[in-house]
């Protein structure tokens, strides 16, 4: 396997891609928008994390079973963190 | 000259290499698998001894022979060793690392090396736990609630949750393990279906294993942060929410249970096909149903909660899902008869135990119902009713599927074959001393006796009684196959490689199998359970 | 130049995509039990940031986001050198792939070094948790919480982080052995998967932690 997985320059691509989200993370931080200051945090964190997860950890050229416990592990935890927040947030109704 | 040996032994995993290294640094999935047995058994007699003074106690509605906040520690014991120290590894380490490479036609697991290593993270994590029960056990119950566990208990709560914190990294290793085989290590021709159901079971059970059992280790160190540092992560006066612990804590220990009772089932699905001379009815649904019950079994753990303090909408979502979950466990029940219907029974000790476990499986799951109901909850939860369904899953389940697994792999795992009547009649033993020990359990439970009390009124009297005979006769229904297993070990009749004529490549190897389990990789070429293909081959008709 | 090591195909498997692909298989199902380890902890901070919304935010605004955001950029760094040693081992470049995995250890120590000092730098605030803590304003005790989660996750990836630093050592020890080539560097591999999730669950560390309260500062 001489062929390499990923070249370089997607690498460096990603790697700038990933610095800039983080400025702008921090940018976007500074503003006062109420609620949407978490979802914008936590939906570029997300961005952040898919990148690194498609071309550092390859999981675009893995195999299917990879890429399904991949979402396995993060449909669980999902699961975890609604069905237990769904219990606090309905005791007020 | 020296008389030749007739019954000269074949090379197999047992006698090919010799020495407590070869057995302590084996690589062998066989061999693992042994000295897991080894382990389970060692803790299995002594939750047992728990039990035992525990119902030793509950013969008298006073606190007679020991104290309350003695009691309080042997309930605490007996539930943690029995759950995290036998009921879990019980199946799936023992038989399953013996059996699901052979069942797949691999020569071993992915990942040999952390097979071994995971044995002796659990007994690590055994050694530290039995620990603290010498330096004077635990008394939080083994569900370890906040805030006795993190502020008020004397007891040795942090010692006993990093036995079980240890003890779970081996669960963690066993079900990576089993999924990464499972994938990856099928012989050539060995699709999805045509897997014996044994193999769905146990990789629906690895799913459980390495989703859930992570949660358990960040809520223990979480409990032992806040005991240690008192910091506290589940206090009310710093914001902190003792409900929050038992979700986390559920979020494990309820499908826990499917691990514990999954690979029971996965036992089962091989017995009765074999028992009843049939393919097992309703292959794809069997299979299907292992996968919903381990998926949907990740979806009810606040049905632990109900009096907890859980928003009433939130109760109703976990009562229905709990219903939702019992659907495929019923699936299993109607599919295991009807491959008994029309079959051609033996009634030989592994069906015994099998049929045995169809049947109080049956009404353990449905007495599971009782409790998804939110009215009747209210009014059984934290009773005996609640000792009795679970025991009946666990008891008359698992471990009744655990004996029927050893007997029915014994001539494969060791080459000799059990005494047949002794066997019938510890089958029998077990069976009348469960149903002694733990019927009366659901009536005491309804009548309204609490559990964890060492003392009760005296109305509960005879029914406690009852119960305590019960457990003396099951004792000794445990005790019994102990001793003849061992000795068939050394003096029992030997066994060719099928004795009971089951199909699946683990029966294609000799008695007891070779080291590398194959000579050559098999070729799997039609489905499991091929009985009438059998009967062709060997001219039956 | 020393003869590169022949890949050992291990008796349980019948060749070596058979191997690679199975390890890979392993590590990623380990990564899923990750998830669901520091899932637990983000499942507390949910909880309780529901709870206490305001507390948590002015916890987030007493961050450092100086320090929170070099060290989000210096582990990101990593991530990439670590990549870059994943390339060279599949192109057989040893000496390359010693330069890379050497960038991400010393990166790696600069984040420990920074979250270390931002630990002093809380403990002289008198921000840690315990009977010495103290924290401005009406919501002091429901920002302890706050405080007290950040220890605990940042601490938990803290030791994954030392975990990961070990290994990466080894990995250089076993490269300058020869034990790695073009047709097999499968450990580096593993290595970098444990690496870049080591990184992913710092970045939502930091968004959660860091950028929350950050509208604050200033105010």
């Amino acid at each position: 396997m001489a062929e390499p997985t990923v070249s370089k320059r997607t690498y460096f691509f990603t790697f700038l891609s990933l610095l800039g989200l983080t400025l702008l993370t921090t940018l976007l931080g500074f503003l006062d928008i109420g609620s949407l200051n978490t979802a914008i945090a936590l939906g570029l964190a997300t961005v952040k994390a898919c990148l690194i997860a498609a071309f550092f950890m390859h999981a675009l050229h893995e195999s299917r079973t990879v890429r399904v416990v991949m979402f396995a592990g993060v449909i669980w935890l999902l699961i975890m963190i609604s069905l237990t927040v769904v219990d606090f947030m309905s005791r007020s109704w | 000259m020296t008389p030749v040996l007739e019954t000269a032994v074949a090379p197999n995993y047992l006698n090919e290499t010799h020495g407590i290294r070869s057995w302590l640094l084996t690589l062998d999935h066989k061999r693992i698998g042994i000295l897991y047995v080894a382990s389970i058994t060692v803790f299995f007699f002594l939750g047992g001894l728990f039990a035992l003074l525990m119902r030793l106690e509950l013969l008298a509605p006073r606190a007679w022979l020991l104290s309350p906040e003695e009691y309080n520690k042997l309930f605490t014991m007996h539930g943690i060793i029995m759950v995290w120290f036998f009921l879990i590894p019980s199946i799936p380490n023992t038989l399953g690392n013996f059996f699901i490479p052979m069942m797949i036609g691999a020569n071993d697991v992915a990942f040999p090396k952390l097979n071994l290593l995971s044995w002796y993270v659990f007994n690590l994590g055994g050694a530290i736990t039995v620990f603290a029960l010498v330096r004077g056990g635990v008394d939080t119950g083994w569900t370890f609630y906040t805030p006795f566990s993190t502020t008020y208990s004397t007891t040795y709560v942090t010692a006993a949750a990093l036995g079980i914190f240890i003890a779970g990294f081996s669960s963690i290793m066993t079900g990576l393990n089993f999924i990464a085989t499972i994938h990856r290590m099928r012989a050539p021709g060995m699709t999805w279906f045509r897997l014996p159901m044994f193999i769905w079971s146990h990789y629906a059970t690895s799913l459980i294993l390495v989703l859930a059992t992570p949660v358990l280790a960040i809520t223990l160190l979480m409990m032992a942060v806040e005991r240690i540092f008192q910091v506290g992560i589940f206090d009310p006066a710093l914001g902190g929410d003792p409900v929050l612990f038992q979700h986390m804590f559920w979020f494990y220990s309820h499908p826990a249970v499917y691990i514990m009772v999954l690979p029971g089932m996965a036992v089962i699905s091989e017995i009765v096909p074999t028992f009843s001379r049939k393919p097992l009815f309703g292959y794809t649904f069997v299979a299907l149903a292992s996968m919903c019950i381990a998926v949907i079994g990740f979806l009810v753990w606040g049905h632990h909660m109900f009096v907890a303090g859980l928003s009433v909408y939130s109760a109703m979502g976990f009562s229905f899902l709990s219903y939702l979950v019992a659907v495929p466990s019923a699936i299993k029940v109607f599919n295991w008869s009807a491959t008994m219907y029309k079959g051609s029974i033996s009634w030989d000790t592994p069906m015994l135990y099998a049929i045995g476990f169809i049947g109080l499986f049956t009404i353990g799951g449905m007495t599971g119902l009782f409790l998804a109901a939110l009215g009747v909850d209210v009014h059984v939860t934290d009773t005996y009713f609640v000792i009795a369904h679970f025991h009946y899953i666990m008891v008359g389940g698992t471990v009744m599927a655990f004996l029927g697994g050893i007997h029915y792999f014994w001539p494969k795992i060791t080459g000799r074959l059990y005494p047949e009547g002794l066997a019938r009649l510890s089958a029998l033993i077990v069976f009348i001393g469960f149903n002694l020990t733990f019927f009366p359990q659901f009536v005491l439970g309804y009548l309204g006796m609490p559990r964890r009390y060492a003392v009760y009124p005296i109305e509960f009297h005879m029914l406690n009684v009852l119960s305590t005979a019960g457990a003396s006769i099951l004792g000794v229904g445990y005790v019994f196959p102990l001793f003849y297993l061992v000795w068939s070990w050394k003096y029992g009749k030997k066994s060719g490689p099928n004795p009971w004529r089951a199909t699946g490549l683990e029966w294609t190897s000799d008695s007891p199998p070779p080291k590398e389990n194959f000579e050559v990789t098999p070729v799997v070429t039609g489905p499991p359970y091929d009985f009438e293909r059998m009967r062709e081959e060997l001219g039956l008709g | 130049m020393a003869e590169p090591a022949t890949l050992i195909l291990r008796e349980q498997f019948r060749t070596p995509v058979q191997q690679r692909e199975t390890a890979t298989l392993g590590m990623w199902i380990f990564l899923a039990t990750e998830v669901m380890l520091f899932g637990g902890l983000f499942l507390a901070f949910t909880v309780y940031r529901m709870y206490n919304p305001a507390a948590f935010i002015q916890g987030s605004a007493d961050m450092n986001i100086m320090l929170g955001a070099i060290n989000t950029a210096v582990l990101i760094g990593s991530s990439f050198t670590m990549a870059l040693a994943v390339h060279s081992a599949e192109t057989g470049d040893r000496k390359l792939l010693t330069a890379f995995l050497t960038s991400t250890m010393v990166l790696g120590a600069v984040f420990l070094a920074i979250k270390f000092t931002e630990y002093y730098l809380h403990y002289l605030d008198r921000r840690v948790p315990g009977p010495g803590f103290s924290f401005p304003g009406p919501e002091a005790s429901r920002a302890e919480m706050f405080f007290v989660l950040y220890f605990i996750m940042t601490g938990l990836h803290a030791l994954h982080m030392f975990i990961g630093e070990g290994i990466l050592f080894s990995m250089i020890l076993r490269n300058r052995a020869g034990s790695f080539t073009a047709e097999y560097h499968t450990p580096v591999e593993l290595a970098g998967l444990y690496w870049h999730f080591v990184d992913v669950i710092w970045v939502f560390l930091f968004a959660i932690f860091y950028i929350e309260g950050l509208h604050l500062h200033g105010k």
